[in-house]
């Protein structure tokens, strides 16, 4: 089948490997057609995730068809239609159980290797390094997919797949960011990156009551779609101005965001002045693996007491940690990989109830052997890109 | 260098010793039977399986080399087993990715492969066929 395979930093390559196999009773192979390319893609991409190997396949955001089933998948018949979460859970172990599905305790082959970085193993994860168990990922024709009994989400209506692509990684993400806000109504959520996961964030703060939700990034192209598509009630652009704090202060009388999204993680852009020299030294000698300008500007625009919601992907070790602003302040620091399975089914309600179309973040569909293409412009923001659909 | 390996698995300390006993472990675990004790863990979070390395020697897959150098049987190894153990009394199925297609293994962590599928034949080599 054709793969689009990493290979080296800056460098992918779609290449003939052979087609996924049934290893294990409760795996299913998915026949994919649709899948995208991940904002958290480009840190693998950018070469700041560990343990690449030349030939790994990309892609953890993936639907299709199902084409075969393990003896032990009961649930799933050839032929079904069903979008793939992108955390592997086994659904067995006592996180899974309480549904904290992207920590499951039995999903990650490379366990030994996790604990090392991070403590203790969390989830599996489909293409995305030997770290998160070094399984292939779904930017290819075909997937295998374990733990189908607990993974796959059926898709029985005929939504196209741009509408309901998104449930395996995107959607879930950005409304698991508003939740974690705790929004009651009323609320000024500020969305640090408009990329597609805070377009997400921002729609999912006005669907959970947010009386205002500020969109944050230094594109125009991508506040509008914020304004326009999302539903952000205001935008900054730090192109224009870098102090975003005071700006937020500015349109919040002074007070500050009840609660903030980080939908950057940790190749953060705006930085400048000093700080962000002695970050860009560290990170390019891997002596800081993560720029931490999002979450520090974060920290310090919340009102006190409030809530600052983590979901861009942080992979190592961030120096320059505004411990006194969040320790003083009283905040709430919540973060992880989004639970996505314990969100599928509600948020693919909203979908056909026409709650939200999620594909409105879509600006590029390639075929998957142009997948290097993809990446490229995806990085530069080349042609105005938000999120780039591959089709297989 | 701790002295000790340890994990917890969802099940009760009867079921779970019931299960132990009767699974075909790695070879360090089986010869090592008294090293290893069961616990309760505490609320609903099952039984905790504690694996003293001092008192075990290395197990057969180790050259002799190793046995001499090491005294015990490595940690990692341990683990290796008492994961395996875990994921199949739990999930019923050993963990297995395209890059660790064994499972969880020691010496693959430096030497995984690329996580791709494999052919017929590499799959006949891990036992997978």
């Amino acid at each position: 089948m054709r793969a689009n395979v990493w290979s080296g930093r800056n460098t992918v390559q779609v290449e003939n490997v052979p087609d996924p196999k049934i290893l294990d009773d409760r795996d299913a192979i998915v026949r994919i057609t649709s899948t995208a390319i991940c904002g958290s893609d480009l840190h693998l991409y950018d070469g700041y995730i560990p343990t690449m190997k030349r030939g790994d396949i990309l892609g953890h955001e993936f639907m299709g068809e199902i084409v075969e089933t393990g003896r032990a998948v009961s649930n799933l018949a050839v032929g079904d239609r069903v979008v793939v979460p992108f955390p592997i859970a086994c659904g067995n172990c006592w996180s899974c159980r309480h549904e904290l599905y992207s920590v499951c305790e039995n999903s990650n082959p490379n366990a030994g290797l996790a604990e090392k970085m991070f403590g203790h193993s969390t989830a599996g994860i489909f293409g995305y390094s030997h770290l998160t168990g070094g399984y292939a990922g779904g930017q290819a024709e075909y997937a295998r997919v374990p733990y189908a009994d607990v993974g796959p989400f059926k898709i029985e209506d005929d939504l196209a797949d741009e509408q309901v692509l998104f449930l395996s990684d995107i959607f879930p993400t950005g409304f698991f960011g508003a939740e974690l806000c705790e929004i009651k109504g009323g609320e000024v959520v500020a969305v640090f990156g408009a990329g597609p996961v805070g377009q997400f964030a921002i729609a999912s703060a006005i669907m959970l009551g947010a009386e205002q939700v500020i969109a944050i990034d230094q594109y125009d192209y991508r506040l509008q779609m914020a304004l326009h598509k999302a539903g952000a009630t205001a935008a900054i652009d730090f192109s224009k101005d870098p102090d975003i704090v005071e700006q937020l202060k500015e349109l919040t009388g002074g007070r500050g965001p009840d609660a903030v999204i980080d939908a950057v993680g940790m190749e953060a852009a705006h930085g400048h002045g000093l700080l962000h020299t002695a970050d860009r030294v560290k990170q390019a000698s891997r002596m800081e693996t993560d720029r931490g300008h999002a979450l520090r500007d974060a920290i310090l625009a919340c009102r006190p007491g409030g809530i600052v919601s983590v979901i861009g992907v942080y992979g190592g070790i961030l120096d320059n940690f505004p411990s006194g602003a969040w320790m003083n302040k009283g905040l709430t620091l919540k973060t992880g990989q989004c639970h996505v399975q314990r969100y599928m089914k509600r948020l693919y309600d909203h979908v056909k109830n026409g709650d939200i179309d999620p594909s409105f973040v879509v600006t590029h569909r390639l075929a998957l052997d142009l997948a290097p293409d993809g990446y490229e412009a995806f990085k530069h923001k080349q042609d105005d890109c938000v999120k780039v659909v591959l089709k297989p | 260098m701790t002295s000790k390996a340890t994990i917890t698995v969802l099940g009760d300390p009867e079921e779970v010793q019931r299960q132990w006993r009767a699974s075909d472990h790695g070879s360090i675990l089986s010869e090592n039977e008294e090293a290893v004790t069961f616990k309760r863990a505490p609320g609903d979070r099952g039984t905790e399986i504690h694996v003293d390395l001092a008192r075990t020697a290395p197990g057969g897959a180790l050259g002799e080399t190793l046995q001499k150098l090491l005294g015990a049987a490595p940690r990692a190894k341990v683990m290796d087993e008492l994961r395996r153990f875990k994921q199949v009394f739990e999930t019923g199925v050993v963990t297995r990715s395209e890059g660790s297609p064994e499972g969880e293994l020691a010496e693959r962590k430096l030497k995984q492969r690329p996580a791709q599928p494999m052919e017929d034949s590499e799959l006949m080599k891990v036992g997978l066929r």
